[in-house]
Formats: structure tokens, sequence, C-alpha cells
């Protein structure tokens, strides 16, 4: 086998070309990790929130919290079907809730202002959902004009910091007295107010636009949903959290996932025929020592490995400059309209170690590809020729 | 030959290389020129927004409707409007296929009255004020979803529930200028209205406006929302132009970043552009120093290497310009407007964009050879001579 130092050295001793082909792997890299993130981190947000044993109850035909309706007295009626798990007090894990968005001023943009989701909850909404987190302030009293907001739409828009008021309706401040967090999902985008005082302001006479309850157990679903199903006067249909929340995130992460793609195909194009010309130049230039190499006995087989593996190493190069840049965007939030609610929703460029290894093994790829056809040219050259001058 | 035609000539001396250059430099130019056609046609809807139309809604939010006699006070008690219509979102599904999603709205008689550059026959408007259940859809959605003049359509309601019958009585268009959604639903307004239960009817969701003259609209906007405050539903009116700027503001993050993406691959052309003249260079050493020997100046040495990386990058701007008209006129563009009208209404590259990726391949071209070229110039001769590539 041809040392690998040799590789190394001749990567050393063209550094110029090196560092530019390197470079551009590295930007080609970063862009395909970051693109990936961003879906992650959409991803994230819309799913964070799923578990498994949740079920949420829509009126029939609607697919989104907005454009559905259910009265108040059906909730507990929705408690009463089987498989309904139950609080530590006893009472039945469903809180229905009314979800309405509300158009604010945005902080930062002169005259810009942008809608937010605004989640009327019930008493039992913040124990529903163990995963959420008063991390400053203290929870809202029920019944009151005091709200909660999540961390992520927090200075986001006027009024939504800590202390300060916004008004949902003329003349009526809503206060903000808590921060809550959920590991990053899309609750973290929005506004938490009694569900009695979003009513009155929405005009939405006695409905909630969703009830969620907590089952028994993931297989518990089949049961429970034939039950609703069976019961006409509820006009009712319930999905899986989990298939609800994919479902009303397709659109957004749809678009941004073929961009993603979009992207990181044309990228990864470029790439390769920049490590194409790289290595077909660097094999020009080299054929007396390629020829050397063949002469001192190495096998055609042993030369096309070294200028593949020489390819690869340079790629890998570069997708550990490009990863390692990636990673420095994970602390960016970035905000973008979810197109299911309308609303604006938060989310941070979410890296993971299987991103990272795909870009690793995407500019290795790149590598092959881009050097396989100039090793083969490499391995074929006759070593009397190429003694004799090129 | 003049100089510059040796230069192009130079180019083509490594004909795989130069293949491959231009291969790459063509390839960036159609990313970029893709994702600027993207940014382009998602700010079409604020650029091309009319200056003289505006929209009224409830101050709150927009799941808020209106009272119905608020149109009658527009239409009556503004001075300055030309004409007012209301429409309400529908929300209802294809049932079909409910993924696809679309604008359905229900409308007033009037309004085409208030998009004047929807290109639609008068017939089809007076086939649809006779025809109770009648509806006017977007050619482009007509065409994703297969409907023709007369089909009969049942969408499924969600924010109103039921099965809703419609007639289609026309299909209309838009000139490629304009960013009128031609993937939207429109029907009468009083078909819903008969239709939904005691507690919903004689609301309207939204109310549009055309004011006599555009200067006037600030005027407009403030009559008209004081005209409401001291109703239990107040409003919020705003130009279309500020209302596009809102609704699609939310993705400027994404957008500012698509941009940044642009610029990056641009970079990456160059990077792939300047490695291989700077190769060509290298290789050419001893070369340049036989012309500088024959009594050529370092400054027509400099030209030779300029000039190549001039030709390949015009050979790729032009090629990559080749790529993007078909792949976007025929094939992303179309699908873009049938499945995401609302966003990107008109999916076309503009001249502006097709001159800008064109100009900046030329000038990064330009710039990636300006350190080989320096290099070469500053070449002594004896040095190029004894040096062997």
């Amino acid at each position: 086998m041809i040392p690998i130092a040799y590789n190394l050295r001749n990567l050393r001793a063209r550094k110029t070309t090196t560092a530019a082909a390197a470079l551009g792997l590295a930007l080609v890299v970063f862009v395909f990790a970051t693109a990936r993130m961003l879906t992650h981190g959409i991803d994230k947000a819309m799913h964070q929130a799923s578990d498994p044993s949740v079920a949420i109850v829509l009126r029939k035909g609607a697919s989104a919290e907005l454009e559905s309706g259910i009265e108040v007295p059906k909730i507990s009626i929705i408690g009463t079907a089987p498989g309904v798990a139950a609080f530590p007090n006893g009472r039945q894990q469903v809180v229905g809730e009314l979800v309405a968005v509300v158009l604010l001023d945005k902080v930062g943009v002169e005259g810009g202002f942008s809608n937010a989701q605004v989640r009327g909850i019930s008493d039992d909404s913040i124990a529903f959902r163990p995963t959420v987190k008063i991390i400053e302030g203290r929870a809202a009293t029920p019944g009151t004009d005091e709200v909660v907001i999540g961390r992520a739409i927090r200075g986001r828009f006027k009024g939504l910091e800590l202390d300060a008021t916004f008004d949902l309706s003329k003349n009526r401040p809503m206060k903000v007295v808590g921060i809550f967090a959920d590991g990053g999902s899309a609750y973290e985008s929005e506004i938490w107010a009694d569900v009695d005082r979003v009513r009155a302001t929405f005009g939405r006479g006695t409905i909630v636009s969703s009830v969620r309850v907590r089952l028994d157990s993931p297989a518990a679903f089949d049961g429970f949903a034939a039950a609703l199903d069976a019961n006409r006067q509820l006009d009712v249909s319930a999905m899986r959290e989990e298939t609800f929340l994919l479902k009303s995130s397709q659109g957004t992460s749809i678009f941004l996932s073929a961009m993603g793609f979009m992207i990181a195909f044309f990228f990864s194009i470029g790439a390769m025929i920049g490590a194409m010309i790289t290595m077909h130049a660097t094999i020009a230039q080299r054929q007396r020592e390629i020829g050397t190499l063949r002469a001192l006995g190495f096998t055609r087989f042993q030369v096309l490995t070294s200028f593949l593996f020489e390819s690869i190493l340079l790629s890998l190069i570069g997708g550990a400059i490009g990863a390692a840049a990636s990673l420095l965007m994970s602390t960016q939030e970035i905000s973008t309209m979810n197109w299911a609610t309308f609303a604006e929703i938060v989310f941070k460029f979410e890296p993971s170690v299987g991103i990272i290894v795909s870009a690793m093994v995407a500019a290795a790829l790149m590598g092959i590809l881009g050097g396989f056809w100039p090793a083969i040219r490499a391995a074929r050259i006759n070593p009397v020729q190429a003694m004799r001058g090129a | 030959m003049t100089l510059l035609e040796v230069a192009a000539k130079n180019a083509l001396r490594n004909k795989f290389r130069t293949t491959m250059t231009i291969l790459g430099g063509a390839v960036a130019v159609l990313a970029f020129v893709l994702i600027r056609t993207i940014i382009v046609a998602w700010n079409k809807g604020v650029d091309y927004a009319a200056k003289d139309r505006l929209a009224t809604r409830d101050k709150v939010s927009m799941v808020i409707s209106l009272p119905k006699h608020y149109i009658d006070d527009v239409r009556t008690k503004i001075p300055g409007v030309k004409a007012a219509s209301y429409l309400s979102w529908a929300g209802a599904k294809w049932p079909k296929d409910p993924n696809v999603f679309f604008a359905n709205m229900a409308a007033d008689e009037n309004v085409f009255d208030l998009y004047p550059e929807m290109e639609i026959s008068p017939d089809a408007i007076e086939r649809w004020h006779h025809d109770k259940q009648g509806a006017i859809v977007g050619a482009a959605l007509a065409h994703k979803l297969g409907w023709k003049v007369g089909d009969k359509v049942v969408l499924a309601g969600s924010i109103y529930p039921g099965d809703w019958q419609y007639t289609i009585d026309g299909i209309y268009g838009a000139p490629p200028q304009t960013a009128l959604d031609q993937s939207s639903f429109f029907f009468h307004w009083s078909y819903l209205n008969d239709g939904v239960k005691a507690g919903m009817k004689d609301k309207i969701g939204w109310i549009v406006t055309r004011v006599d003259d555009p200067s006037k609209s600030a005027a407009v906007t403030a009559a008209i929302d004081k005209l409401f405050d001291d109703q239990d539903t107040q409003t919020t009116t705003m130009s279309e132009h500020a209302m596009n700027q809102g609704f699609l503001g939310g993705a400027s993050a994404i957008l500012a970043a698509l941009g940044i993406v642009s610029i990056i691959i641009m970079v990456i052309m160059m990077l792939i552009l300047g490695n291989t003249i700077a190769m060509a260079v290298r290789e050419r050493t001893s070369e340049y120093g036989v012309l500088r020997a024959l009594g050529f100046q370092p400054g027509h040495v400099r030209l030779f290497v300029i000039g190549e990386a001039l030709t390949v990058s015009l050979l790729a701007g032009l090629v990559g310009l080749g790529l993007s008209y078909p792949f976007i006129e025929f094939g992303m563009g179309r699908w873009l407007e049938e499945n995401m009208g609302n966003f990107f209404p008109a999916v076309h590259v503009s001249p502006v964009t097709a001159a800008t990726a064109f100009a900046a391949t030329l000038v990064l071209g330009g710039l990636a050879s300006l350190l080989p070229a320096i290099q070469a110039g500053r070449l002594q001769v004896t040095d190029a001579l004894r040096r062997i590539a």
C-alpha cells in the first residue's frame, strides 16, 4: 500500500489548491447541515409536544384547532368515553382549550405586525402537560386577565415581556405574569390566557376549539375514537396527537424540506465537480510521480485506492470544517409563519448526531464520486511514458 | 488574432477541466436563479399589491367576523370609496384529497369589480350571477384538480360543517406581472349565509375597498377605522401592500436565510473557478516565461489570465441561464403556482434575476482570476523558465 503520509504531504504541498477545494466543500457541508438542522428544528418544535397516549378531539371535518368548534357541555361527555385516564386527584385528564390568533405589533420592525397564537387554557391545562414548566414569574391565576407566555415568543411582540401588558381587546389589558418552557415545542410560541377570558374576547359563545384527553395507554386510542364516532350527537372525531401535529406542520415542513433538499442537491453537484477538478489537476501535475510509483512496483489498484483516499481525505477535511461551522448556528433562533395556524412560530437550528454524520457521509461521498474518475486515470498511467516527461 | 482571442482559446486547452468548470459554474448559476426566483415570487405579493385597494378586518383577530352591516356603512358613509365588497374565508376541503390547500371564499356579488386585473369573461360573471351555487375558480386550481366550466363540485366544510355543492361557472386567469393568486375559489356569500346556523348568519370575514385616489388611501383607512371605533367590533384597515407585507413577512427570516445561501453558492462558484484558473496558470508558468522573454509585458500576461477566466464564466453564465429558464418555466414554477399559489402566485424568472446572475458570474469570475493574474504578472522571466511545472 502506498503510505498515507504520501497523500497527507501532497495535500500540504499544494496548500492553495487544497484550501480552496476544502473551503468549497466546507461551505457545501455547512449549508447542507444547516438546512437539515432547520427542518429538524421545525420538526422538533412541532412534534416535541406529542405524547403517544394523548388524543385530540376536533369537530368532524376540521383539521386544525382554528377551524374547529366544540360546545362546552360536550367536553365532559368526551371525558366519559372509554380509555380516558385520570389525574391523581381523580379528575378525568380532559382539557378543552380555545385557540385564536391575535394581531400584535412586532418588536424591532417599524410598523411590523404579525399573528400570535393565543390558547385559552383550562385549570388543568398545565397539569395535563407535564413537560411545561414555568421558568420565570408564576402561573396565571385562573379567571383573571393574567397570562403566561412561551419562552420563544417572549420579546418578539410589543408587550410580551414579564410584567408587561398588551391589549387583547380594547381597554382590557392582559398582564404577563410568567414565562414557560416546553423543551422547544411549538407551545413556546403561544400566549396562554384564561379560557373564559379568551372566549369573551373572541365572541365564541360556549365553545372550545379542541379537547385533549390522556388515555390509559396508546393502545386505548382505537376504542376511544370508535366510541366518539359511534355517538353521532357529538359530531366530533379523535386523532392521535402525533398524527395531528404531523398533519398541521406538513405544509411548512414540506416546503422547507423541499428547499433544503434542492439546495443540498445543487450544492453537492457543485462540490463534486470542484473535487473532481482538483483531483484531476493534481493527477495531471503528478504524472511523473505516479509513473515513479508504478515503476517502484505499486500496482494499479494501489495507485487507484491511494488517490481515491486522498480525495476522500480532502472532502472530509472540508466536511469537518463545514460541520463545525454549522454547529455554531445552533444558537440562532429563527421565526416563520406556521401556515396551518397563520401564526408565527419560533424555532432553533437543531443539530443532531444523525445530521452531522450524514453531512460527513455526504462529504465523503462527494469525495468518492469526484475522485473516482481521476483516480482511474491515475491508475491507467503508463509508467514509462509518464517518467519520460509530460 | 487579438490577445483576448488567445486568452479565450487558452480556456479550451484543457477541455475536460474547462467543461467541468463551466458545468460547476452553470449549476451554481442555476441554483442562484432558482433561489432568487423564489424570493422574488414571494415578495411579488407585496411589490405588486394594488395601490388603490384596502382591506378591513377585525382589530383583534382574523378569526373574528365583522357584522354584515359594516359593508353598508363603508359604502355609504366613507367619502373617497369607489367600490367596496366583502369576503368570508370558508376553509372547506376537496374531499377527494383533503391535503390540497386552496383559498375558498364566500364573496359578495360585486367582488370581481374590485379585482380589475383578473382575467375573466363577462359571460362567466353573468352565469355566476344567475347561479346561486355557482363558483368562479382560478386557472391553476382548475388545472390541478381537473375542473372544467360546468362541472359539479362538492366541498367538505370545516369552519362551516356540511357538504357544499357548487357548479363551476367560470375560470379566471391573471397576467403574469400581477400577484393575483390563481388558485382561489370564489362562491356566493348568500349561499353560505343561507346554509349556516342561526348564530353564524350575517357575518362577513373582511371588507375590500377600492379608493378613488390612491394618494388619499391613508385618509380613507383612518375614516373606516374611526367609523367603527365605538362599536363592539373594532376594525383594522390596511392597504393591500401592508396586509401582504404583514402576512408574507412572517417568513422573512427564512427568506433572509435563502438570500444568504444564494450568495454562498456564488462564492463556491468563485472558488471552483479560481481554483481552475490557478491550476492553469501553474501549468503554464514556463509558457508565460517564454512570452515574457519574447517581449510581452506583465500586463499582457495578466490579460491572458483574466481573459481566460472571463471566457469560462461567460460560458458558465450562459449555460446556467439556459438551464434555469426551462427548469423554472416548465417545472418548478408551475408546480409552486398550483400547489402553493397563495404564497407563490406567479413564479417566473425575472429579467433582473437573470441579469444579476449573469453579471455576478462575470464579476466573480474576474475576481477569482485576479490573484492568479497578479501572480502570473509578477513572474521573473528567468524563474519562470527555470521552473518545471
